[in-house]
């Protein structure tokens, strides 16, 4: 499992060509390692976009006005839930419970955590989404 | 002997060991626990189905009961005589049922489907699911020779647990997870694995089903005959499902010692063949330099009976090694007795010397330590038994293969100077050999029986039962032919053809021998005795039908000694070999009565191994000096006769996927010296002949040797240049 | 209740217990050291006379368990910490590992010492990356110091599957296989991680170790509820309730008192509804039998549970057939798929109770889906099914009138005023399984892509 996190670290998704390489580095077959990495939410066997919005939809965020957010990020991104930007940038996901029910609602953007979330903060996070993105192109072009 | 206890099961008392699985216990008690997922031969019990669920006292929550052992004082109430347990059963099954699409009038599987009779003994009688079921794709072929039906699969889990845990080709997984699971394979690419057909068997409902038989016949119109699987030295126990006359599939046929009720692609695929549009049907007589015609059998035995004549202490005989005891022994009795011809190219076979250190091939599984002396893959030459080496591994086992592709490596051919180090007190495998309650050694190469019964004898494996010695011939029957030719001779001297006018050669694998053109040119008449015209046309001047195993009545000795019935599952499609050898047998005054010292085949379904003899002295092992790799820039070719290869494979279409790739298996230094990666075209040559393959890098490979499929490298010599193209 | 102890999370509101030398100074480590000049025995028969339970929500004594985990067996014997907290309405291991990490890691290597362990595993769930780099700089700072001996300690991130907290799923997990759960017997105890001797605990249970070294066993239990429900718990407030949060008190401390003097009240003045203690795998509790105090016997008293130290508060808005629709999807998503019932039992709730929030549903089926429920519970291979079938068959059962409702008038009493109404389930997305053309189950609007059907 390390050995598929790391491949997707490295090449943001696992594709058939990755799981061939781990599956050869740790003499398995593809087939097991696709058998593994099918099993779990968090490992990706179709391509994503460079950032991660994932939007905690379980009951505790739910009674709290998750769905409204998630319809906030659906408007402020211009797709809907599970797609990815026309730019391959942003790619928005509904998540089972974060773990966060406390502080609804939990939005975790590539695996940070932004507790309390409420309809009004949508825009600045993917404002800050945007920012981040304009400066890596930027860094990639210079 | 374990400690026996006592559990009851519905009310009645029964004594099993100690252990034994609940499922076990209540068969012995008349009861039935019905299971789905539960197959001991595929490893521990999972509890994944639910079907099994019992009562058990002192325990709050019914429990599996493929996962329980038995315990004295167990008290376990199954659905029969527990409401609980019988409202968990009809749950399971409505539960299995939900999804399933009950498409069983169009279903393979319909008829002899576990899933249909228990929900026809304990399901619910109606259906209270209003919803849409859950829909595939179907059927998606999962090779050419298996479909998946996931609508109908309930996920039980079996295929993939055989896939990763007794094949051990970890190529059919399930993906994903929850409702979603599915069956697959990466990618969607074929499942190609030796031993891929026994998941079609272990499915207990249609999902997995043989492209070879799908729709093919009813189980109310079949017949399933007993017999032996005549395609390698290991006779795994198998049932032809016959319809109307004809093969229509290959099942296996559990025998413990042998097979485990596991076969391989082989075995379970190739029956096809027998309907290929080369099978000689009538003899058959060369017109021309290329054309054979056919020939009435009055004519063709005028003629077999003028050619014989003529050819009085002038015929030699070459044998297979395919045929039944009773086909050799009368063609063997035909060219001693009837032409007083005692020349004949004999096929590999176990010798008699190694009987005193034999065992089951269960036994294998057992040991504590198997070494396995490999020039060429186990699987290819027995495939049964690569399983059982698997098997043993997965207990356990310390596994050591020598050999050029071993953990142990060593160029090829190397055995005399190998057995003398194993036989040294001094060595360590040796020592573990010697003092291991239960080993095991698998001989895979050509030659070197004696070498190994040598060695068995010098490790004393006949003093110990657990301890046996394998040997792995190139042919399903070699021994058993030998010693019929043998018994045929009352004694007379045996020579290899030298001077003969008719060359007789029994079987279309002999026709493949490397050694025949130079034979038939040396002979002024070749009869040959083949199933498929093809494979005679260049070569014979008269062909008489030959006949597959399953349509031969017969005695089969597999490897490890034991006397197998082969039995008749259908007709052949012209006469049978031992009809007409008996015709020609009278016209030439010979006679074919059976000699007492030929194998008998037991009349039990499965076939006891005969008890060992005492051994004979043997001579001490002489050390050698080891092989070493030749000079470079010559590797040593090390050829093998693939598994999926032959005249029978290559006339089923649905196996090509499965024969071996063109390429051929350099070491790593080999290939960095000759700055060859994998996948690289390269050139093969020798003796000014070329050809060109594919490059594979094997890790396990030692250095100087290289190794490729017989039949991608039939023309070259021994040693041979390998470069990049 | 002036007087109510905080042991899990004490001094973490006034100091910053992450770094090593403000937990040394607030007298950490020090059980460990105390710890490993007892015999492994005695650090046991503390626990059992502390009668610690676990935490996660089987609620086992800990030192019994601890005993179970047998010696010289020629094999390595393994600490796996659960810490894959994902039962829906539970973030208090996620709090610990925040901010009393070494809390944590200092109770790893006192029951590491119980068991004669060298190998702990800390299992924490993919999703928590921030938790994950606090522990991983908690652990190197103690391995710096030298506290971790001769013992390894191994941080092993999930990656998303909430079937992993069950405990020989998490095993399977660890293994790197897919996180199905086996069949017990064996137990872990006896065959646990590489079928090895393994004693797997919840992160607070384990965090609360060393503080039944300090108090000592008889002391420790004299805190809470005794004799069955001892000590503190890090209770889970959230949903439709004023100040949300964790809050460590006694056990045994009374619903109502949780929900409105320490949580303050129904959000917003709202009316209270329902109650959802435990977690979302257990029952349901009507607003009128909040007069109940969170220990197991009196919880027990009434079918409830006290799980993961879970209350969900739920207003007048909230819609229950939605509540379960919701709760039937996440335990459809989550299963495992190896054993029948709740594969094809989770799925099929969810068909019915779609149907019956759609207003579309007939009598029988609400008799049907309680039928369901029961045929999944107490057969399946593991605790998911159960925890699938036991909310919702409560709810059924508590909230009869509102499922007849939406029957009798043929659409949600509440509508789109209801707080759930339109909440999208992660199942409905999933991502792997939408490429496949396999998409779990259509809502009406949306057709089933590609897959085909034969006619």
């Amino acid at each position: 499992m390390p050995a598929l996190r790391l491949a997707q670290e490295r090449y943001g998704w696992l594709s058939p060509e990755a799981l061939v390489e781990v599956a050869d580095c740790l003499g398995l077959t593809p087939a097991y390692c696709l058998s593994v990495a099918s099993f779990y939410d968090m490992l990706h066997l179709e391509p994503v976009g460079d950032h991660l919005v994932e939007v905690c939809t379980n009951i505790c965020c739910g009674l709290r006005g998750a769905e409204a957010v998630l319809e906030a990020f659906q408007r402020e991104l211009g797709i809907t839930v599970g797609e990815t930007t026309n730019d391959g940038r942003v790619t928005l996901r509904a998540v089972e419970c974060l773990g966060g029910c406390g502080w609804p609602t939990v939005v975790a953007v590539d695996g940070r955590y932004r507790l309390s979330v409420s309809v009004e903060d949508v825009p600045a996070i993917v404002h800050c989404l945007a920012a981040a993105a304009r400066r890596e192109r930027e860094g990639s072009g210079g | 002997m374990a400690e026996l206890v006592t559990v009851t099961i519905d009310d009645r008392a029964v004594q099993v060991p100690k252990g034994t699985g609940i499922v076990e216990t209540a068969a012995a008690a008349g009861v039935e626990i019905p299971v789905f997922c539960y197959e001991p031969r595929l490893g521990p019990a999972v509890g994944a189905c639910r079907m099994c669920l019992v009562e058990v006292e002192g325990m709050p929550k019914l429990q599996a009961g493929c996962t329980l052992t038995a315990q004295d004082g167990m008290v376990v109430r199954t659905a029969r005589t527990s409401p609980l347990a019988a409202e968990g059963e009809n749950a399971t099954l409505e539960f299995l049922l939900v999804n399933h699409p009950l498409d069983c009038p169009v279903c393979d599987k319909g008829g002899e489907c576990p899933l249909q009779d228990l929900t026809f003994r304990y399901g619910p009688p109606v259906t209270r699911m209003t919803f849409s079921k859950r829909t595939f794709d179907k059927p998606i072929p999962i090779s050419p020779l298996i479909a998946l039906d996931r609508e109908r699969c309930i996920l039980c889990y079996r295929c993939t647990r055989f896939s990763e845990q007794v094949a051990e080709d970890g190529q059919l997984v399930a993906r994903n997870r929850g409702a979603l699971s599915v069956i697959a394979t990466f990618q969607d690419l074929p499942y190609r694995a030796p031993f891929s057909g026994n998941v079609i068997e272990l499915c207990p409902v249609g999902a997995l089903t043989s492209t070879l038989y799908r729709f093919q016949a009813r189980p109310w119109e079949i017949q399933n005959v007993p017999s032996v699987c005549g395609l390698c030295p290991a006779g795994c126990n198998i049932s032809a499902t016959i319809r109307e006359g004809k093969v229509k599939r290959i099942l296996s046929r559990n025998h413990p010692q042998v097979d485990q009720g596991w076969i391989c692609d082989r075995g379970r695929f190739t029956y096809p063949a027998l309907y290929a549009a080369d099978r000689v049907r009538t003899p058959l007589r060369r017109v021309g330099a290329r054309r054979l015609e056919p020939l009435c059998w009055e004519e063709a035995m005028d003629e077999l009976e003028r050619q014989c004549r003529a050819a009085e202490g002038k015929a030699a005989l070459v044998l297979s090694g395919t045929e039944t005891v009773e086909i050799a022994y009368a063609l063997s009795m035909l060219v001693r007795r009837g032409l007083r011809s005692h020349q004949a190219l004999l096929p590999d076979g176990v010798g008699e010397e190694l009987d005193p250190y034999r065992a089951p091939l269960s036994a294998i599984a057992e040991a504590e330590v198997v070494v396995v002396a490999a020039d060429e893959p186990v699987l290819d030459r027995a495939p049964i038994v690569d399983l059982w080496i698997r098997a043993a591994r997965r207990r356990g086992a310390e596994l050591v293969t020598i050999g050029p592709a071993g953990t142990v490596g060593r160029q090829p051919g190397d055995w005399q100077a190998v057995c003398a180090e194993l036989a040294d007190p001094g060595s360590a495998v040796g020592a573990r050999l010697r003092q291991a309650e239960r080993a095991a050694l698998v001989w895979s190469s050509s030659g070197g029986c004696h070498l190994l019964a040598q060695l068995a004898h010098a490790l004393s494996f006949h003093e110990r039962p657990g301890c046996g010695a394998y040997y792995l011939p190139a042919t399903p029957n070699g021994r058993a032919v030998t010693e019929a030719w043998a018994a045929a001779g009352e004694g007379s001297p045996t020579s290899p053809p030298s001077a003969f006018s008719l060359l007789l050669v029994s079987g279309d694998e002999a026709l493949r021998d490397p050694r025949l053109p130079e034979l038939a040119e040396r002979a002024e008449t070749v009869v040959a005795i083949a199933m498929f015209a093809e494979e005679a046309r260049r070569l014979a001047h008269l062909v008489l039908p030959g006949t597959s195993f399953l349509e031969r009545e017969g005695t089969l000795v597999n490897l490890e000694g034991r006397v197998q019935r082969l039995r008749r599952a259908v007709e052949p499609p012209s006469r049978a070999e031992t009809d007409w050898i008996a015709e020609l047998a009278a016209r030439l005054d010979v006679d074919l009565a059976r000699s007492p010292s030929l194998p008998r085949a037991s009349t039990q379904e499965q076939a006891p191994l005969p008890p060992r003899p005492a051994p004979q002295p043997m001579a001490a092992l002489q050390p050698a000096s080891s092989l070493q790799a030749p000079p470079a820039p010559e590797l040593r070719l090390v050829r093998y006769r693939a598994l999926f290869s032959g005249p029978l494979v290559e006339r089923v279409p649905q196996l090509a996927f499965q024969r071996p790739q063109a390429e051929i298996e350099l070491s790593p230094e080999d290939a960095d010296k000759r700055a060859i990666a994998s996948g690289d075209p390269v050139l093969v040559r020798a003796d000014g002949k070329e050809v060109e393959l594919r490059a594979r890098v094997n890790r396990r490979l030692v250095a100087g040797v290289a190794r490729a499929a017989e039949e991608h490298v039939r023309d070259l010599p021994d040693l041979v240049e390998v470069r990049a193209r | 209740m002036a007087e109510a102890p905080v042991l899990v999370l004490a001094g973490a509101d006034e100091r910053d217990l992450t770094k090593l030398a403000e937990y040394r100074a607030v007298g950490g480590y020090r059980m460990l050291e105390k710890a490993r000049g007892m015999t492994p025995q005695e650090v046991i028969d503390e626990l059992i006379a502390s009668n610690l339970r676990g935490r996660g929500g089987a609620f086992f004594p800990m030192g019994r368990k601890a005993s179970f985990v047998p010696r010289d067996t020629g094999r390595p014997t393994y600490l796996a910490v659960n810490a894959d907290e994902s039962e829906p309405g539970t973030f208090k291991d996620r709090e610990i590992m925040l901010r009393v990490p070494h809390r944590l890691l200092e109770g790893c290597l006192i029951a590491a010492h119980a068991i004669q362990s060298r190998n702990v595993f800390i299992y924490i769930r993919g999703e928590y990356l921030a938790e994950f780099e606090v522990l991983r700089a908690a652990l190197d700072e103690a391995r710096e110091a030298g506290l971790l001996g001769d013992v390894s300690v191994v941080l092993h991130r999930g990656a998303g599957a909430y079937i992993c907290g069950e405990e020989t799923a998490l095993l399977e997990s660890l293994e790197g296989k897919r996180g199905q759960p086996r069949s017990k017997p064996p137990f872990p105890a006896v065959q646990g991680l590489y079928a090895s001797p393994t004693l797997i605990n919840n992160v607070e249970t384990i965090a609360t170790v060393p503080k039944v070294l300090e108090l000592g066993g008889d002391e420790y239990a004299k805190i809470g509820a005794p004799p069955n429900s001892t000590g503190t718990r890090i209770f889970c407030l959230s949903g439709n309730v004023e100040r949300p949060g964790n809050y460590e008190l006694p056990m045994g401390i009374s619903l109502r008192r949780l929900i409105h003097d320490i949580g303050g009240g129904v959000a917003g003045g709202r009316k209270l509804k329902a109650v959802i203690p435990g977690g979302s795998s257990f029952p349901i509790l009507r607003a009128d039998e909040i007069d109940v105090n969170l220990d197991a016997d009196s919880l027990g008293a009434i079918g409830a549970f006290l799980g993961s130290g879970v209350v969900i508060v739920i207003d007048e808005r909230c819609c229950i057939v939605e509540l379960g629709l919701r709760v039937a999807q996440f335990y459809m998503h989550e299963s495992c798929g190896k054993c029948t019932p709740c594969r094809e039992g989770t799925r099929w709730m969810v068909q019915i109770l779609r149907k019956v929030e759609e207003g579309a549903a007939s009598q029988g089926e609400l008799d049907l889906l309680l039928d369901v429920c029961d045929r999944v519970l107490g057969k399946c291979l593991c605790p998911l099914g159960d925890a699938a079938a036991m909310p919702i068959a409560s709810y059924v059962t508590k909230f009869r009138d509102e499922f007849q409702a939406h029957v009798d008038q043929g659409r949600c009493p509440l509508g789109e005023s209801s707080s759930l109404d339109g909440l999208l389930a992660p199942a409905d997305q999933h991502a792997s399984a939408t490429a496949h053309g396999h998409l779990s189950i259509p809502r009406p609007s949306r057709p089933v892509a590609g897959a085909a059907r034969g006619a």
